[in-house]
């Protein structure tokens, strides 16, 4: 029996990491712990690689490479790489999917659009490799209509032969032909402010602060770093807004439906250094930050979106929940030592306090 | 190299012509002199304006005077805090200045350091012990005071029981100079009391900050002091005995319409006194008055502030409130078990993040500490500044008054400006006076002369701004109450420094401590005096110099709190957090710059106050 290829979010689950890439598998999680993640469904990394064989997509990039040299640790050879990732993508992209692949998609596509209530509904798909390697891969937003989405996964699979992965797995020694993922299909979230936020304050290592960074429209703006966030600082335990630092944040990311393209749009100049989040949005981010590392047992890097369609809190979603990678992986090493209260106070009465003038 | 920034020194500062003469008003040891300049400028002076905000009364600086002594000692030569030395005072201009003496000879440290450790460990192991030790004594010094006989008026001739049996051998010229001394050592023994705990209690604090800082470097006092404050002390006991006489009036009907209504207290207390349930009612007051009746309508520190047994209108106004909460069916108490409650859940939820074993025990072990200490911090405040203080003031008003009947002074207050060197001269005078038979005359004049010219140098020294620091800041501070009590930290000597130039009517923000979190916009009142009370409307933001137990029923009322004086662990800071409300202390200036009516907005998670809009 062939192996299954493609599963609705909330079928996959933390172990199914390498089945569907492990951004697949944190949301499915995600779901299962009861969090709001956009709907949607996952390809597995089988999906892939029954494309790519299934197809003659492999030996069409098999016969090309042949001919291919480059040094990926030659700075002057990254325009070879770049000439032969327009190449390659333009291959895979040619390709047609296999008609059962394509039926079943366009099918789990016409179920979302069924739950959703209404037609072509938008999507972005997003890739999900095994291991994560953020940024190497791309999304693709704001995709509708069944023959669009179909592409669209085609395309996030062809990103594996962008100039940037493609030089990462020279790098390695691994094979240029063949790199399989998974792609998440999902809902998105109509934003009207979106961003990242960390159960930990990345600045010093505090686990009591959940540090919140968003700006107006899509999530893209703030992982990008493209916008200058607005950030909070919100104390766990408390639940009091410690710090708010109010930036200017130029333009948003936004669709714009004519062009369906995405795109950076100027801010007007009253709206520039107005916060992105209502203090409820921030003390509701922060409650859903606190359960996902409840949940995970571990620091969180999560990203969220505000739908400018629902009603506050259903109008949040949590689009993605990674381990925080900085001060997670850190061992965790006592500050104060094993001391008494009275060794404390020792210690305290003979440190003079300094005050810098 | 950039200069150092300073101040300027003491020998430096311009004071206004009005203030010529103000030196007199204060013995030659409290002022800054030529003979000790080098020491002096060695040390960097600011202006006390916790304990003395305002122009110092010449009697009511004997607080101060013995403070210096007092916290110092228990710092240097009784629990030997190693590097740490005393608190030196200074009065310049009327107002006073102080400095953390600079730490002592390495070699002094060590010696120190042996003892601290003995000296402080005992008492932390037997502090529930201590404390009610302490609090027998300081209540027997109180009675005592209060039991002083102070004559009402001489006797033309004594009366036969004084000479028969057998003479008593004094008369009352002897008695009168006798009472003031006895009343001068007690004053000084209470405040030798008033230090006995409280470095420790200071020091633990710290620690514990310290402790709390490294585990979670983002943690904010304000939350740090919800850890460690107690609600069942003394503090707290005033308030809650308003709040029990007001449903007691419920109860009575005929009581709770006489105490609604809008008039001044004394009128209220005659309505009372002509029925029943009135007259019972007030017993009830007079059976609770001492000791929790006598709270200072101010800090305590200034005769002029009054207590509520001298201004009963103060708890007759909250009586008022609460009697029509109650109608309404609100609950007016504080719920202690809320409130412990939510120390508890602070306290479980942060020690739930620390991650090793080692940390988690050193960080349950330091808070152990500071629970089993901090509360005299809160104690101590009650029975000292203001229980015993309020007995002192009508103490010494009792020979003001004297001193009125013979025509040595105009009014009674006015004993309050002549220093407690001087005030015996006044006594010995009119004893003279009296002994020397009929027709003797006093000084009279030349005293009342001196007191008219001393308010006329206090009035000038309200309006004179006083420089806030003198001489080059220290890099650091190893005395805790100038760290914790005073907020000496970077920022405000650096606020400082920025002068004052700014005019008031152009400032729009100004920053404090963030004494409690969460923010507040509305009207401000500003309550220059605890009597400007009845003008208070449900919602306003209060604005007040500082605020003390007797100004707990205020904190029902308003939306948030910003004070010109104190920190963290200010009375104004402590209530704010237990009622959830937004405040900023320590401002220095907020009653200054701000109107009442000026719309202002109150962060108290980061300690701004902003002008949004002026009256």
């Amino acid at each position: 029996m062939a192996e299954k290829w493609i599963y609705w979010l909330k079928e996959v689950g933390q172990e199914d990491n390498n089945v569907v890439g492990k951004k697949c598998a944190n949301l499915g999680e995600l779901i299962k712990a009861g969090f709001h993640v956009p709907p949607g469904f996952a390809l597995g990394v089988e999906a892939y690689s029954r494309f790519m064989k299934e197809t003659e997509a492999t030996d069409i990039l098999l016969k090309f490479l042949e001919t291919f040299h480059a040094d990926p640790n030659n700075v002057a050879d990254t325009l070879k790489f770049e000439e032969a990732s327009n190449a390659m993508r333009a291959m895979v992209e040619s390709v047609r999917m296999p008609p059962d692949m394509e039926k079943t998609i366009k099918e789990y596509y016409a179920e979302m659009c069924r739950i959703a209530g209404c037609e072509n509904i938008y999507v972005a798909a997003r890739s999900a490799g095994p291991v994560s390697h953020p940024g190497q891969y791309e999304t693709y937003l704001n995709v509708s209509g069944a023959d669009d989405v179909v592409f669209n996964v085609i395309r996030v699979w062809s990103s594996t032969f962008n100039t940037r992965s493609i030089i990462a797995r020279a790098r390695l020694g691994l094979p240029l032909h063949y790199d399989p993922i998974g792609v998440a299909v999902l809902t998105m979230v109509d934003a009207k402010a979106a961003g990242v936020m960390f159960t930990v304050n990345p600045v010093n290592g505090d686990e009591s602060k959940v540090a919140i960074e968003g700006s107006f429209g899509y999530g893209e703006a703030v992982v990008s770093g493209n916008v200058t966030p607005d950030r909070y600082l919100v104390d766990k335990i408390t639940m009091e807004i410690d710090e708010k630092i109010i930036s200017d944040k130029g333009s948003e990311f936004i669709y714009n439906p004519e062009t369906k393209e995405m795109e950076y749009v100027e801010l007007a100049p009253d709206q520039r250094k107005r916060q992105c989040l209502e203090d409820k949005e921030v003390l509701e981010l922060t409650r859903l930050a606190k359960k996902v590392e409840a949940h995970f047992r571990c620091p969180q890097d999560i990203e969220w979106s505000i739908s400018r369609s629902l009603p506050f809190p259903e109008s949040i979603f949590l689009v993605q929940a990674r381990p925080e990678s900085v001060w997670g992986k850190k061992k965790k090493e006592s500050v104060l030592g094993k001391k008494s209260g009275m060794e404390l106070l020792f210690e305290r009465a003979t440190t003079p306090i300094k005050v810098k003038i | 190299m950039a200069e150092a920034k300073k101040f300027p020194y003491a020998s430096e500062v311009v004071l206004p012509p009005e203030l010529a003469g103000w030196e007199e008003m204060y013995p030659p040891q409290r002022l800054f002199s030529k003979d000790r300049q080098a020491w002096e400028n060695k040390h960097f002076w600011f202006q006390d304006k916790i304990h003395a905000p305002e122009p110092m009364y010449p009697l009511d600086d004997i607080f101060q005077e013995a403070w210096q002594i007092a916290l110092s000692q228990f710092t240097t030569r009784v629990f030997c805090i190693p590097p740490a030395q005393g608190v030196a005072q200074r009065m310049l201009g009327c107002y006073m200045y102080i400095t953390p003496v600079e730490p002592p000879p390495p070699e002094v440290i060590g010696e120190k350091a042996e003892r601290f450790g003995k000296r402080v460990f005992y008492v932390f192991e037997n502090y529930e012990k201590l404390w009610n030790k302490w609090l027998e004594k300081f209540q027997a010094l109180g009675r005592e005071m209060e039991s002083l006989k102070i004559p009402k008026e001489f006797d033309k001739y004594v009366p036969d029981s004084e000479v028969f049996p057998a003479p008593r051998g004094y008369t009352q010229a002897y008695e009168l100079i006798e009472a003031f001394n006895t009343i001068i050592s007690q004053i000084f023994k209470a405040w030798q009391y008033h230090f006995e705990y409280l470095n420790l209690a200071y020091l633990a604090y710290l620690m514990f900050v310290d402790t709390a800082r490294k585990l979670f470097p983002g943690i904010k006092e304000s939350t740090i002091g919800k850890m460690v404050a107690g609600a069942e002390v003394s503090m707290f006991r005033p308030e809650e005995e308003l709040c029990r006489l007001s449903r007691l009036a419920i109860g009575q009907r005929p009581v709770a319409e006489i105490l609604k209504k809008d008039i001044p207290a004394d009128k209220k207390i005659e309505e009372l006194k002509a029925i029943d349930a009135g007259r019972i009612w007030l017993e009830e007051i007079e059976r609770i008055k001492n000791p929790w009746f006598f709270v200072s309508c101010g800090s305590g520190w200034y005769h002029y502030e009054g207590s509520w047994t001298n201004k009963m209108d103060v708890p007759f106004s909250y009586m008022q409130s609460y009697v029509q909460r109650l109608e309404k069916g609100e609950t007016i108490e504080r719920s202690l078990t809320a409130i412990s409650e939510e120390r508890n859940r602070l306290v479980s939820e942060y020690k739930a993040l620390i991650k090793t074993d080692d940390d988690r025990k050193s960080f349950e072990d330091a808070y152990k500490v500071v629970r089993t200490i901090y509360r005299y911090a809160e104690d101590h405040l009650f029975w000292v500044e203001h229980w015993l203080h309020t007995i002192w003031f009508e103490k010494i008003r009792e020979f003001g008054d004297l001193l009125v009947k013979y025509n040595v002074l105009k009014k009674t207050d006015d004993i309050f400006l002549f220093n407690r060197f001087e005030v015996p001269m006044l006594l010995e005078d009119l004893a003279t006076a009296w002994a020397l038979g009929e027709g003797a005359p006093t000084r009279g004049v030349f005293w009342m002369e001196k007191a008219a010219k001393r308010e006329k140098i206090l009035d000038a020294a309200r309006k004179w701004m006083a420089v806030p620091g003198l001489g080059v800041p220290p890099e650091e501070v190893s005395e805790p109450f100038t760290v914790m009590l005073w907020g000496i930290t970077t920022d405000k000597v650096a606020e400082w420094l920025k002068g004052s130039e700014v005019e008031s009517k152009d400032v729009t923000e100004i920053k404090g401590f963030a004494s409690s979190a969460g923010v507040a916009e509305g009207p401000a009142r500003v309550l220059k005096l605890l009597e400007d009370v009845v003008q208070l409307k449900q919602g306003e933001i209060m604005v007040a110099p500082c605020t003390n137990p007797s100004w707990a029923p205020v904190f029902t009322k308003i939306k948030a709190a910003v004070t010109d004086i104190g920190g963290l662990t200010s009375h104004a800071a402590i209530v704010s957090r237990e009622y959830g409300l937004p405040s900023v202390t320590g401002t220095g200036i907020a009653t200054s710059v701000i109107k009442t009516g000026d719309i202002i907005k109150v962060d108290g998670s980061t300690g701004t106050v902003v002008i949004v809009k002026r009256a």
